[in-house]
């Protein structure tokens, strides 16, 4: 038999012979994992709805008088242009005499009277421009100020500024979070592994006597490290997985005055990270957790 | 190598622990292949640093070793695993893995040398014939008698045809018959070429097997004799 497959087939002999550490291991990572998959739902479907707000935030750029409808056309390609410019409007004075009465005086009906036909905004035609990111707002706002032909553009900034630095402070916190969980988990599969490995210690210092090298005496515990790790990530990721949809139905019923501004992320684009990133992170710290425990073991049996 | 070829040469070595004990002092050696040797003293005396050295467990302070063509003074760590298979140990407490059966136990040496699963069958089997233990191959350790364990350890510590049997203490717990039936068993590993160093406190057994006697007191060789007796 190969020493790979010694190897495998011992790590899970080891598993088994040690099933109450195993299951202390992986009830820990799944735990540990758990904790990780709904930070990153939570973060990914918060940032997936700052997106939408970002987007709905938007610049008016107005144009100077007298200007022709070829030179607005050719200000909205210029400003098409733009790296980070997502969508660009025409909204002309019509339009934004109307949209102004609708949210002004929606319940007056004098204003038909007092105006009449007159337009007072008769100069205010303008394009509605959405950005990509709204932290990059004053740079594009610069940009379009040099256009020829456009007067003044309108920005959003208090709005802009806000969303993007709490976009910025909620990254923080989760990575923060994220990495003191993984590192938790490492130390508690450490521990773990280090409490199976210290019963098989004779069994370590018998292997080295015989002349194993370092690979061969490891490689179990390894094997045993990484499978508890997947086991620990595989958990997590089943219950997230029935939760998910279930929650945001859930959220969506229950409060529906807010709901227009939830948008969350699919569920197949969730896990299309999830999956991947919760395996390699539950199989990585079975790795590090195990390597950790019996190098410092393997050292010991040598001296 | 032929039999006038020393196997284990040490020269001048000295065991200082980090303690600041000086466990062995000034020894010179040289152990010829085919040799069987005992080595001999009161507890404490070194005899284990001995041992100990020779597994490269513990790093000489002074002076230089080589044992089977390997410089123990100057080995990298690295070179260890493949030193050791060089060597067969043997131990006063047996050593066997409780949870394996007698046939993995011996097979493990087979295994960390990467044996093919036939040829290791076929050897296994060889030995534990040898060692008068055919029939349990599927015993675990706990079912067998102290010297039916060691008859383990032995057959272990040979399957892998080493150069040198270092064994200490072998007799330590077992009585007398048991204790002479080990002996016996060495010497016949001997006859099949193994060098044996055997570290022991039976008097009985070494003036018994008329081997050379190293006599060591206070991490010093007091006395070298071919044919020798305890204590002489």
């Amino acid at each position: 038999m190969s020493t790979l497959g010694y190897g495998w087939k011992q790590g899970l002999k080891n598993i088994w012979q040690n099933r109450l550490f195993s299951l202390a291991a992986i009830g820990t990572i799944a735990t540990c994992l758990f904790m990780f998959g709904l930070f990153y739902v939570l973060i990914s479907n918060f940032r997936n709805m700052v997106y939408s707000a970002e987007s709905n935030v938007g610049l008016t750029v107005f144009f100077k008088e007298g200007i022709s409808e070829r030179q607005i056309a050719f200000i909205g390609e210029e400003i098409k242009a733009c790296e980070d410019v997502e969508e660009v409007k025409y909204i002309s004075a019509e339009e934004a005499w109307e949209n102004f009465k609708k949210e002004m005086y929606a319940e007056d009906d004098e204003i038909e009277d007092t105006f009449g036909e007159d337009n007072p905004l008769a100069n205010s035609a303008s394009y509605e421009v959405y950005l990509k990111d709204v932290s990059n707002q004053n740079g594009i706002i610069h940009l379009i100020e040099k256009i020829e032909g456009v007067r003044k553009v309108n920005g959003s900034s208090v709005v802009a500024n806000g969303l993007s630095r709490f976009n910025m402070l909620v990254t923080y916190v989760s990575v923060t979070v994220i990495v003191l969980l993984l590192l938790i988990s490492v130390f508690l599969i450490h521990t773990a592994v280090a409490t199976g490995i210290r019963v098989r210690s004779n069994e370590i210092s018998i292997m080295k006597y015989i002349g194993a090298t370092d690979m061969f005496v490891s490689l179990p515990f390894v094997v045993e490290g990484m499978v508890i790790g997947v086991i620990g990530a595989t958990i997590p990721l089943v219950i997230l997985r029935m939760l998910y949809e279930r929650l945001i139905a859930f959220i969506l019923s229950h409060f529906s005055v807010i709901s227009r501004w939830l948008t969350f992320v699919p569920l197949t684009e969730e896990f299309r990270v999830l999956i991947p990133v919760s395996l390699l992170v539950g199989a990585g710290i079975g790795f590090v957790g195990s390597m950790v425990s019996v190098r410092k073991h393997i050292r010991r049996a040598d001296a | 190598m032929n039999e006038n070829t020393s196997l284990i040469r040490l020269k001048g070595v000295g065991v200082r622990y980090q303690t600041g004990t000086e466990a062995l002092k000034d020894i010179d050696l040289e152990v010829k292949k085919g040799e069987f040797v005992f080595m001999v003293g009161s507890s404490g005396s070194g005899k284990s640093t001995f041992i100990k050295t020779l597994l490269g467990e513990v790093k000489a302070s002074s002076g230089k070793i080589a044992v089977a063509g390997y410089p123990l003074d100057k080995m990298k760590r690295k070179k260890l695993p493949f030193y050791r298979r060089k060597l067969g140990v043997v131990f006063q407490e047996f050593r066997l893995l409780n949870d394996r059966n007698i046939f993995e136990n011996v097979a493990l040496s087979q295994r960390v040398i990467g044996v093919s699963k036939e040829r290791m069958k076929k050897n296994v089997h060889a030995m534990l014939e040898m060692v008068g233990l055919a029939d349990k191959e599927k015993a675990y350790p706990m079912e067998l008698s102290g010297g039916e364990q060691q008859r383990v350890a032995i057959a272990r510590a040979m399957v892998n045809r080493p150069e040198i049997l270092l064994a200490d203490e072998p007799t330590g717990n077992l009585d007398p018959e048991n204790s002479w039936e080990i002996m016996k068993l060495l010497e016949q590993m001997n006859r099949l070429g193994t060098t044996v160093i055997v570290v022991t406190h039976n008097d009985d057994i070494v003036n018994r097997m008329k081997k050379r006697v190293v006599t060591v007191q206070k991490g010093k060789i007091v006395s070298d004799r071919d044919r020798g007796g305890y204590g002489q």
